[in-house]
Order: structure tokens, then sequence, then C-alpha cells
């Protein structure tokens, strides 16, 4: 296993009468896409929510990069881009307004935000829309502007949750593509999916939740087994 | 660039490309105008139109023409009495010394016609117990033993002008910074969370109070300009209108106390209105929320309205948007400031917004800001 970004170590977090995390552990490493599996309510986006430090964990700990998120959580901020199947961007910014808000947020300052700005932007192709106001912007073009704000302060720590659920056969390539290429420049790659034929197809390593707990940890190929897909064997994990 | 200068800056280009507060604004604008036009346009009908008298009996002499000149309209009837409920504003029947005036005071028509024949009538009972005392070679001055010289320190004029501008200036502009951070306020809290930005604007470092902060001070700005807005039109609006009747000059004493309350009451329901906000889960939601809020505290405003005499004692100047009206009116009134009632004020405007901060502070810290939607 690669040296560890990431490193989650039973947590546990209850949200209203929900205990939604049950003493949840895993290790994602550098340069590897980590898939973080299972089916809707498992704790996928709780687990990414509380790794990025919007949520506090109840018990357990969490490191990010050597950075503890309870006493470090701008730092955590700081080395973590998240994408999400919700683009969230402001309409009446254009992309480059939308870009460089988010540039400056993070800490960047001018010559710094411009250069990042359009390189993000030359990455993404949005040349032809980087003037144009993002509620003109077809439903693919905002998916780019989401990930390019996400990843504009160049984070070492990736994470998708369910980034492709809302986009057509296209714009989840790109997206795919774009997993790919972070995880060869060494970015650790956390992907939250229900979807086991996506994660199987680009998963180094494996954890599967159920019900808040992990019931399957690994690299991808062990995780599946002697099963004909990840999907058989989730199936079978959970019926048993 | 510090966190808040960031946020602030990108609210403001946000807002200003947002239809619904320049609309607000601009209605604003248009609003003020209208409303005085309409004012001014009533107001003089009434002091011109003529009303009418039905009599019965014989007019004393002379009494004719004086109603005539005062826009009362003699009308000979059958029964004064039955003609004052529905067909004429009065009913008068002339004796032999004697007149007997019928009117119904829930009729406004009939109030004013029965001020004007009061007023007529006492002059021209004056002026025949004048003449019957030169008659008699007796000085008509026996009958009023103490003379009235009245000295007015200030033009009538300028202090129908004050008491117009004590009313007007600062509903607008309480009225104006309450309303015109409403949309912008929300759009940045509820709105945040309805279009998913919220997310991603905590992931980033910015520490949440900075966020706020700049949130704050946006609104608040957008607050400030409605206000500046409205009351340039109001005054634009009172020079355009000719006759109105109204001349106003701002005494330059007002203004530094203008801009010192407008300042905290902006602030301080900037940060009430982020903190509704924070609690809604959509612009709509939001709206719900925050509509009472005005209702509630304009409520105290309007009390210069309804007792345009009202002259608490310091006590009422900690109730919020009251104080405000209060010590705006008083400036403009008594072309000075009262220092115990500025100072008041100011501390209950200042912990209103510190109350409001900590509150929007501690929603926008909580879990629930994200869990709950």
């Amino acid at each position: 296993m690669p040296e560890a970004a990431v490193s989650v170590e039973r947590l546990e977090k209850t949200l209203g009468k929900n205990h939604v995390l049950r003493g949840v552990s895993f290790e994602a490493g550098k340069g590897e896409i980590f898939g973080l599996l299972g089916p809707n309510g498992a704790g996928k986006t709780t687990t990414l929510r509380t790794i990025c430090t919007l949520l506090a964990p109840d018990e357990g700990s969490i490191e990010v990069l050597g950075f503890d998120t309870r006493t470090a959580p701008a730092e955590v901020r700081r080395r973590v881009g998240v994408v999400t199947a919700d683009i969230g961007i402001y309409p009446r910014l254009s992309t480059r307004e939308n870009i460089a808000y988010f540039a400056r947020l993070s800490g960047m300052t001018g010559s710094q935000v411009a250069s990042r700005v359009a390189a993000v932007i030359e990455r993404f192709d949005m040349s032809s829309f980087a003037g144009q106001r993002a509620e003109s912007l077809s439903s693919g073009q905002k998916q780019k502007v989401a990930i390019a704000r996400a990843i504009v302060h160049d984070p070492p720590v990736l994470m998708f949750d369910e980034p492709t659920s809302n986009l057509d056969v296209l714009a989840s390539k790109e997206i795919r593509d774009f997993m790919v290429e972070s995880r060869s420049r060494g970015k650790c790659v956390i992907f939250s999916t229900h979807v086991l034929h996506d994660a199987e197809r680009l998963c180094d390593r494996v954890t599967i939740l159920h019900e808040g707990r992990v019931v399957a940890s690994g690299p991808t190929a062990e995780v599946r087994g002697a099963h004909r897909d990840l999907e058989d064997s989730f199936l079978e994990l959970v019926e048993a | 660039m510090s966190w808040a200068w960031i946020v602030y800056r990108k609210e403001l280009i946000e807002i200003l490309r947002d239809r619904r507060t320049l609309m607000a604004i601009a209605l604003s604008a248009f609003a003020t105008p209208l409303v005085l036009s309409v004012v001014t346009q009533v107001s003089s009908q009434t002091a011109t139109q003529t009303y009418t008298v039905g009599f019965s009996g014989d007019v004393p002499a002379g009494l004719d023409l004086i109603l005539a000149a005062v826009k009362l309209k003699l009308e000979p009837v059958a029964d004064p009495a039955a003609a004052a409920k529905h067909d004429v504003d009065l009913g008068v029947v002339f004796g032999d010394g004697t007149i007997d005036e019928y009117y119904d005071p829930t009729r406004q028509s009939a109030q004013i016609a029965d001020t004007r024949l009061q007023t007529v009538l006492g002059q021209y009972n004056a002026a025949k117990a004048d003449a019957a005392l030169r008659l008699k070679g007796i000085d008509p001055g026996i009958l009023v033993p103490i003379r009235i010289s009245p000295h007015p320190l200030s033009s009538v004029t300028a202090a129908a002008g004050n008491a117009f501008l004590s009313f007007f200036l600062p509903y607008i502009l309480i009225t104006m910074i309450i309303t015109g951070g409403f949309s912008a306020a929300l759009d940045s809290t509820a709105g945040e969370r309805e279009r998913h930005t919220l997310e991603s604007l905590l992931l980033t470092p910015a520490p949440r109070s900075r966020i706020l902060l700049g949130k704050i001070a946006a609104v608040s700005s957008i607050s400030l300009v409605a206000a500046v807005v409205a009351i340039a039109s109001m005054f634009v609006a009172i020079s355009q209108i000719k006759n109105s009747g109204i001349h106003v000059t701002l005494n330059p004493i007002v203004i530094p106390v203008m801009v010192w309350v407008a300042i905290l009451v902006a602030a301080s329901f900037s940060a009430l209105t982020l903190a509704l906000g924070t609690l809604a889960k959509s612009f709509r939601q939001g709206q719900a929320y925050v509509t009472p809020l005005y209702f509630i505290t304009i409520f105290p405003a309007s009390i210069v309205l309804f007792i345009p005499d009202f002259n608490p004692n310091l006590a009422y100047y900690l109730i919020p948007i009251l104080n405000a009206v209060l010590v705006l009116r008083d400036a403009i009134v008594h072309n000075s400031i009262d220092w115990p009632a500025l100072g008041v004020s100011t501390f209950s405007l200042v912990g209103t917004g510190l109350i409001a901060w900590f509150a929007v502070l501690r929603l926008f810290t909580r879990e629930a800001l994200l869990t709950r939607s």
C-alpha cells in the first residue's frame, strides 16, 4: 500500500437520531484512487464530510497528510479538494470569477490567482466560456467549473462524491480521465460511489460500507475475489 | 487580501447583478416621489375644495359673501338636518339671531366644512360686535382684555418643512435600510444553501466568522445604498413638486446623526436577517421568516406617525428602530443632538447587532447548517 495521505480510525458519527458511522477505519494512499463504496445511506457522504472537516467526529480520529481534523481543520481544508454531484456554483459570476473566488479563499493572491485560474481554464478547455456567467452554461460546462473550483488550489487530496450521478456519458468520462490523471500526478483520490462498475474500473483499492460499517476493504481485485464483479461480491457481503 | 474583504467583494458583485435587489432599490427611488406627489395633490385638493351648506331661513346680511370666499356654497333645502346626513356637507337653520348647525362628525367633509363655518362665524360675530360698539361710542377693545401678539421664532413654512421631514425622513431611511437588504441577505444565506454553494464555501480555509463578516458588510452596504437612493429621490421629488407648500432644508447637524444611526441599524439588521436566512432551507422559506421581522420592527417606528408629539423618556430609546426614528426626529425638529438619547440608542443598537452577530455565527458554525438540508 502506498504512503497514507488520509487515515480514518474507528470513526463514529451520529446525525440526529441516526447512528450513521459505526467504527469506520481505512487509509487512502498517495498516488492511488481509493474507492469508498456502498449503497445510498451507507455513510459515504458523512465520511467524506467528516474528512474534509465539515462535520466533527463523535469518536475516532482522522488525519490528512499528518494534520488532525479536530486540531488543524484549516490546514486540512487547504489540502483537500471536494467535487460533489451538486454542482453548486454562483450563477451570477462568470466561470473565471467563480474559480478566482475560490482561489482567493484558498489563500492565493494576485498573480498566483491569475496563473492558477488560467491553468485550470486551459486544463478543462473552458476558454470559450470563461467570461460567461455560470447561469447560462450547460450542465457539462457547469460541472467543469465545479471541478476547476475544487482543485484550483492544487490540493494533494481529492475527494469525489458521486461526481457522475447527474452527468451524461461525455462529462462522466471527463471526470474519470481527470481522476486517472490526478493519480498519475501522485494525488490521493478518494472516489465515493454506489456505482460499483465505475469503481471497479478506476479504483486501486476499495472500502465497502454498509449501514455505517466497513464490510470489506482492500485492493479491488482482492475484494472482488472469486466473484464475477464487485457488485456480486457486495451482494454476498450484505446478505451475509 | 483578508477573507472578509474577498467575501465582501464577491457578495457585492453578485448583489449588483441580482435583478431582485436592483428592482427593490429602483422601486424605492420611484415610489418615494410618487407617494409624495399623491400626498401633495390630495392635501392641496382638500384645501381648495368647495363644500355645500344646506340651509333654511334667512341668511344674515353679508354672510353669504364671506362663506363663498372660504368655499362654502349655500344651497336651500327643506330639512337641513336630514340633508346633512347624505346630500350636503352641513345643514344650517338660520333663526332670529341664532344658527342651528347639523353635521355628521364621521364624515371628513363635514368636519372640514364645520371648521370653516366656525371660523367664518367667529370673524362675522366679532365684526358685527365691533361695529355695534363703535356706533355706541364704545372702544371695541374692551371685548379683548388680553391681546396676544405672536412672535414665531422660525418661519411657519420652515416649521412645516421640519415637521414633514421629521416624519418622512426617519421612516423612509429605516424602512429602506431594513427592506433594501432583505433580498441580498436571503440570497447570501438561504440562497447559498439552495444553490448548493454553501458546502463549497465552507470547505475553504476561510474562517466562518470572516465569511460572515464579509456577508454582513455587503448586506449593510446595499441597505445603506437603498436608503441613500430613497432619501435622495425624496429631496429631488420635493424640489420638483411645485406649490407643495413644503420647503425643506436639512440642517447639517442632522447628517452625522443620520449616518451614524443608519450604519448601526444597517449592521445590526443585516446580522439579524442573515441569522433568519441561515435558519431557512430555501429563499422562499427565508422570505417567510423575514417578512414578520419587517412588521415587528417597523411597528414601533410608526408610533411617531400616530403620536406626532410623542416625547418619551430615555428608556424608550432602548427599543431598537423606535430609538433610531426618535433620535432622527429629535435632530430634525430641534436642530440639535440629544446626546443622552443618542448614547442610549447607540448602546441598544450595538447590543442588538452583537446579539444578532453571535446568533448568526452560532448558526453558521453548527453542523446542522449542512445536515438539515
